[in-house]
């Protein structure tokens, strides 16, 4: 990252308007609503995974159903980018710069094992770690690929999202859950690293022949 | 091409007629639930009781996906005079889904059967820490994973099996020959 020059952010809009601030509680069900069954989906479809989301938008599995179009002219048009596949540090800026120029709100939904986290690839030089480094992900489906219906049951998990969030929160501050500089809120490397899990010192201790004999005699 | 015109559109059309009178081939996801074979590659099941924690999976996984905490715990002699056995005990089993590549290694290469594919496959998760699944879950999947498809009418019979069958008969042959030995000095006293 230090070698690629700082890409020059697009101005974004970062507030509510002051009608979707001073809707009352029922229009913003029925916008969530709105939101939720019309998510117009603009494909990122970057290796092998885009072979299956494509066939969950084709006729056998045809997320259709759900509300959910394909093939928006563009990210201008999409409510909702499917990155499927393997995020290189050479597409990354282009996935940031077209997940920019969408419209809010918007959603990501990150689709298999390469773009949750690099995948088989986490350990190469040229492959981004997850691209959730560098925009925003609602929701993650895991597989290798996943099976179409996994990634129904992703655009599901989102719609139950879509019901439940209000503007408001996620716009609230200026980064907000929408990430500001364009990755959300980093975990500190404290939660995502875990000790040894500390046996448990009772059995060896303290009754040593009373219960041992007993797993003992199971014999594992 | 067509001499006739509006040809082309009646071909259409008639695909169009044709196509109204089959039954869709959609699936109905969410309502109805896929039928998947066993061995699907839905999802990685643990069944604890037959792990040894000997670490081959996490030592053969590509990605280096599988977390495996352990300690040994020693075990008194089970017959008196005996040496005292120690044997691993697992503290932690845990597969992290976002980074696993479902290549199924570790199922390969378990000894002792305690992975299994399940075809679970709705789990997405909304925060990747998520998905980093702990014993706990996958012992919960265990309880998904199908029967494997029956052999064919002409197999060998499985190893296992075999050799339960072989040891059942031969300790029925001895307590039968005991039972014997016991009836004839009685029947000759």
């Amino acid at each position: 990252m230090d070698v690629t020059p700082q890409p020059q952010l697009l101005p974004e809009p970062r507030r509510l308007g002051t009608l979707a601030r001073l809707a009352p509680e029922p229009m913003k069900v029925v916008l969530n609503w709105g939101r939720r069954y019309s998510l117009w989906v603009f494909n990122f479809g970057l290796a092998c995974c885009a072979i299956e989301f494509i066939a969950a938008s084709m006729a056998r599995h045809d997320f259709i159903r759900l509300g959910v179009i394909p093939f928006a002219p563009g990210p201008r048009q999409a409510d909702l980018m499917i990155v499927s596949g393997t995020v290189t540090d050479k597409m990354a800026p282009a996935v940031k710069r077209l997940y920019e120029q969408m419209p809010e709100p918007k959603y990501v939904i990150s689709f298999g094992a390469c773009s949750n986290c690099g995948g088989p690839y986490w350990d190469s030089y040229s492959v981004t770690k997850g691209v959730d480094q560098i925009i925003p992900v609602d929701v993650y489906v895991p597989g290798c690929p996943p099976r179409p219906e996994a990634l129904l049951q992703g655009i599901l998990k989102l719609q139950e999202k879509i019901a439940r969030e209000s503007l408001g929160e996620r716009y609230a501050d200026g980064s907000g859950a929408a990430g500001g500089n364009g990755a959300g809120p980093h975990p500190s490397p404290a939660a995502l690293t875990s000790a040894l899990v500390t046996p448990p010192p009772a059995p060896a201790a303290d009754a040593g022949p009373a219960d041992a004999s007993a797993p003992g005699e199971g014999g594992r | 091409m067509s001499p006739v015109p509006g040809h082309g559109l009646a071909k259409g059309l008639a695909v169009t007629l044709r196509t109204m009178t089959r039954r869709s081939v959609t699936h109905q996801y969410p309502d109805a639930a896929p039928h998947l074979p066993p061995r699907s590659r839905g999802v990685i099941a643990l069944f604890e009781e037959n792990c040894t924690v000997c670490m081959l999976c996490a030592r053969e996984c590509p990605d280096w996906c599988i977390y495996i905490d352990s300690h040994k715990e020693t075990v008194p002699p089970a017959a008196p005079g005996g040496r005292e056995r120690s044997r691993n005990v697992l503290d932690r089993f845990a597969i992290d889904f976002a980074l696993c590549m479902y290549c199924g290694i570790c199922i390969e290469v378990c000894p002792f059967d305690a992975l299994f594919w399940s075809p679970e496959f709705e789990y997405a998760e909304t925060d990747i820490r998520e998905l980093t699944h702990e014993r706990d879950k996958l012992r919960e999947w265990m309880w998904t994973v199908p029967t494997p498809p029956a052999l064919d009418p002409g197999a060998e019979e499985p190893k296992e099996i075999a050799a339960a069958r072989k040891t059942a008969e031969k300790l029925a042959a001895a307590q039968e020959t005991a039972a014997q030995q016991t009836e004839t000095p009685e029947g000759g006293a």
